[in-house]
């Protein structure tokens, strides 16, 4: 039973980092319909940012750290929307390039920080304790704990701009027409400014937690995949599908690892996936279902 | 006119076959004997790559001060193949078909030099391999050995074995878990014969749980790797996973031992995982305190400013043979040099090598143990202490 217990526990850590992450594919998918894969690529400058926040300059607090880490993180997104994107969506590009801008996108950046910062592993100096939170045979490491609240906290932030603010209301009108919010007197480019800014930042706490947890390396763009396939699993564009299907496949992978076959791990994990897209293609929680992409 | 095109064509064809023909003798007849390297200078394995190619480049430097070979001077000509194995096959061809090299030094990892076989058989040049552990480098499946592939490095089974051995023999440990990469050729050859060998000495492996290399979280596999209560825990693959998994498995409450084999040593693991991995034994092609690496040590510090890696080493000797084997044969043509390649023995840093014929392997090699210490003098904690060098035949 404790193993069981434990696993459920490692499965949970895990989905709660692909959470934050998916969030931000399904926040810009909401609006704009198209999938954007240089998330992954904010999330890793955001994980460096936090580093260097942090190791240069002296003193400075986690949360500080995270702060920072945050904001450069949904500026680096809002620059990338005014390059990368607003070009093609002046001319009415269709979703598909806006995929392909988004790829490019995340290979330069992945590629910017190789050549200027340097291929290597880096590490977070220790800020937490790794003493973990032990009850019998069951341990819980603190950063998990500091990082299942933190992404509430994050989540539920979100969630009160989206359902209570003005903006919110905005950005839940052009999620069901930006055509029409325009005509109704929305801006629909700050809108999307917001959104991008938003998500962005919601990068850069993601990436600080994910380089504290692991490491900080170019290629960690590489595990947004997953959080991007928890985020069409959940349903693109729902924000509690974003989450629910991260969280979801999380446990899916532990538990297959644990109790089929460790090698099996993601087999078993996008087996699931495909079985559950083939019979609710919009997702768990989605309620669009055309032009996925 | 169709007629004429085709005849032009496979005249083309033809002329452009000749001219792959001559290009052995091109190499021998120029006056720079140029010497190819391939490996990772971006990437996982960035940090091996880089201070392999730099030694090497050093050596070239000394070398060529020191009169060069035959009377030339030699050229290195080196690609990055971003520890790719497609790019890896892409590099060779470049430097077989445009840079005509006599012969081509590395790849450090072992899916890369495996495929390359293909385009050194082709290009009729040999490769020596540094730290490329797995036996499907040199030596087939059906046991018939590669032409054109040679190392300086013992294998993965030697290693594993080794491990093995030890950790039954020395360690005194009765059971024993495997956490290993199921993406990597050298993970599963070091596993398999990890098993065989601590079986063999009455030893039980209790759990084998795999992962994809780029995975960082290893708590359902460590898990149920606590769940078996091994005495110790290999880990048989590279730096950054073995600093995530040791970090992950003592988060978990796992306190056996660790043990890993040379995918362990870099800069960077004791800063990553210095606490989790104070203890552990890892199995090495040499030893940093043997007086042999000393000079090597020294050079490369002063020369590039940071301590070397162990591709310094091992790259040291891989070019020692090669030039031994470039003077046995008398002229830089890459048959030749492929036929003296195990006509030559050289006293390396990493110890004696002398590749047998049947194996394009070193024969006779020890292994040194070590143990990972807290240490005062380090900048980042820890050191390898020297234990033993240790066959598993004694």
């Amino acid at each position: 039973m404790s193993v069981f217990i434990q696993q459920f526990i490692n499965g949970l850590s895990i989905g709660s980092i692909y959470a934050l992450m998916a969030v931000g594919y399904s926040l810009v998918y909401s609006i704009l319909n198209f999938s954007n894969f240089a998330h992954g690529g904010v999330i890793m400058l955001g994980a460096y940012f936090g580093l260097y926040a942090v190791t240069l300059i002296g003193g400075m607090p986690f949360l500080g750290a995270l702060i920072i880490a945050a904001l450069l993180a949904g500026l680096v997104a809002v620059v990338l929307e005014k390059i990368a994107y607003r070009p093609l969506r002046k001319r009415n590009a269709p979703g598909l390039y806006f995929i392909i801008s988004a790829m490019g996108a995340s290979i330069f950046l992945e590629n910017l920080v190789i050549v200027t910062i340097g291929p290597t592993f880096r590490t977070y100096p220790q800020m937490i304790s790794r003493e973990p939170f032990t009850f019998g045979s069951i341990s819980i490491s603190r950063i998990d704990v500091l990082m299942f609240v933190i992404a509430a906290i994050s989540l539920v932030l979100l969630v009160f701009i989206i359902e209570k603010t003005k903006v919110g209301l905005a950005i839940r009108a052009c999620s069901y027409s930006a055509k029409g919010s325009n005509l109704m007197g929305v801006n629909v480019n700050r809108i999307i400014f917001v959104i991008f800014l938003l998500g962005g930042m919601l990068a850069g706490v993601a990436g600080m937690l994910f380089g504290m947890k692991y490491t900080v390396y170019p290629q960690i763009g590489v595990i947004t995949n997953k959080s991007f396939v928890a985020a069409v699993f959940g349903g693109l564009g729902s924000l509690p599908g974003a989450v629910i299907g991260s969280i979801l496949l999380g446990l899916i992978e532990t538990f297959g690892a644990g109790y089929i076959a460790s090698n099996y791990r993601d087999l078993i994990a996008f087996s699931l996936l495909i079985v559950v897209l083939v019979i609710k293609p919009s997702g768990i929680m989605g309620k669009i279902t055309e032009d996925k992409a | 006119m169709k007629k004429l095109l085709s005849v032009l064509l496979v005249l083309i064809m033809v002329f452009s076959m000749a001219a792959c023909g001559s290009s052995g003798e091109d190499a021998a007849e120029s006056d720079v004997i140029k010497v190819g390297w391939i490996g990772a200078l971006t990437g996982d394995q960035a940090p091996w790559g880089t201070c392999e190619s730099q030694a090497l480049q050093m050596y070239i430097d000394q070398q060529n001060e020191a009169g060069g070979v035959l009377g030339k001077k030699l050229e290195l000509v080196k690609y990055d193949t971003k520890g790719d194995a497609n790019e890896s096959v892409n590099a060779v061809k470049r430097l077989i078909a445009n840079d005509k090299v006599c012969a081509i030094l590395g790849p450090n990892a072992s899916a890369a030099a495996i495929a390359i076989k293909g385009a050194l058989n082709e290009g009729k040049v040999p490769d020596i391999a540094t730290v490329a552990t797995n036996p499907d480098i040199t030596v087939n499946n059906d046991g018939s050995v590669n032409a054109f592939n040679f190392r300086v490095c013992f294998t993965d089974p030697y290693q594993g074995a080794v491990a093995g051995g030890y950790a039954a023999d020395e360690l005194g440990a009765k059971t024993a878990a495997v956490l290993y990469d199921v993406a990597s050729d050298y993970s599963q050859g070091f596993t398999q014969f990890f098993v065989e060998t601590f079986e063999a000495k009455g030893g039980k492996v209790v759990a084998q749980e795999g992962f994809k290399s780029g995975d960082t979280d290893f708590r359902p596999q460590l898990t149920k790797i606590k769940e078996a209560d091994p005495d110790v825990i290999l880990m048989p693959y590279f730096y950054k996973e073995v600093a995530l998994s040791a970090n992950q498995a003592r988060d978990l409450g796992i306190d056996a031992i660790l043990m890993g084999g040379d995918g362990w040593p870099s800069d960077t693991l004791f800063e990553m995982a210095g606490d989790a991995i104070n203890g552990s034994y890892v199995v090495n092609h040499f030893d940093y305190n043997d007086p042999a690496a000393s000079e090597v040590t020294a050079a490369y510090t002063e020369e590039y400013g940071s301590a070397p890696e162990i591709n310094a080493y091992m790259v040291h000797d891989a070019f020692q043979v090669l030039i031994a084997a470039i003077e046995k044969a008398g002229s830089a043509d890459s048959e030749a040099i492929a036929a003296a390649l195990t006509q030559v023995e050289v006293a390396g840093v990493t110890g004696t090598i002398k590749l047998g014929e049947d194996t394009h392997d070193p024969v006779g090699k020890e292994a040194a143990i070590q143990q990972i210490v807290p240490s005062d003098s380090a900048a980042d904690g820890y050191e390898y202490k020297f234990i033993m060098r240790y066959t598993p035949e004694n």
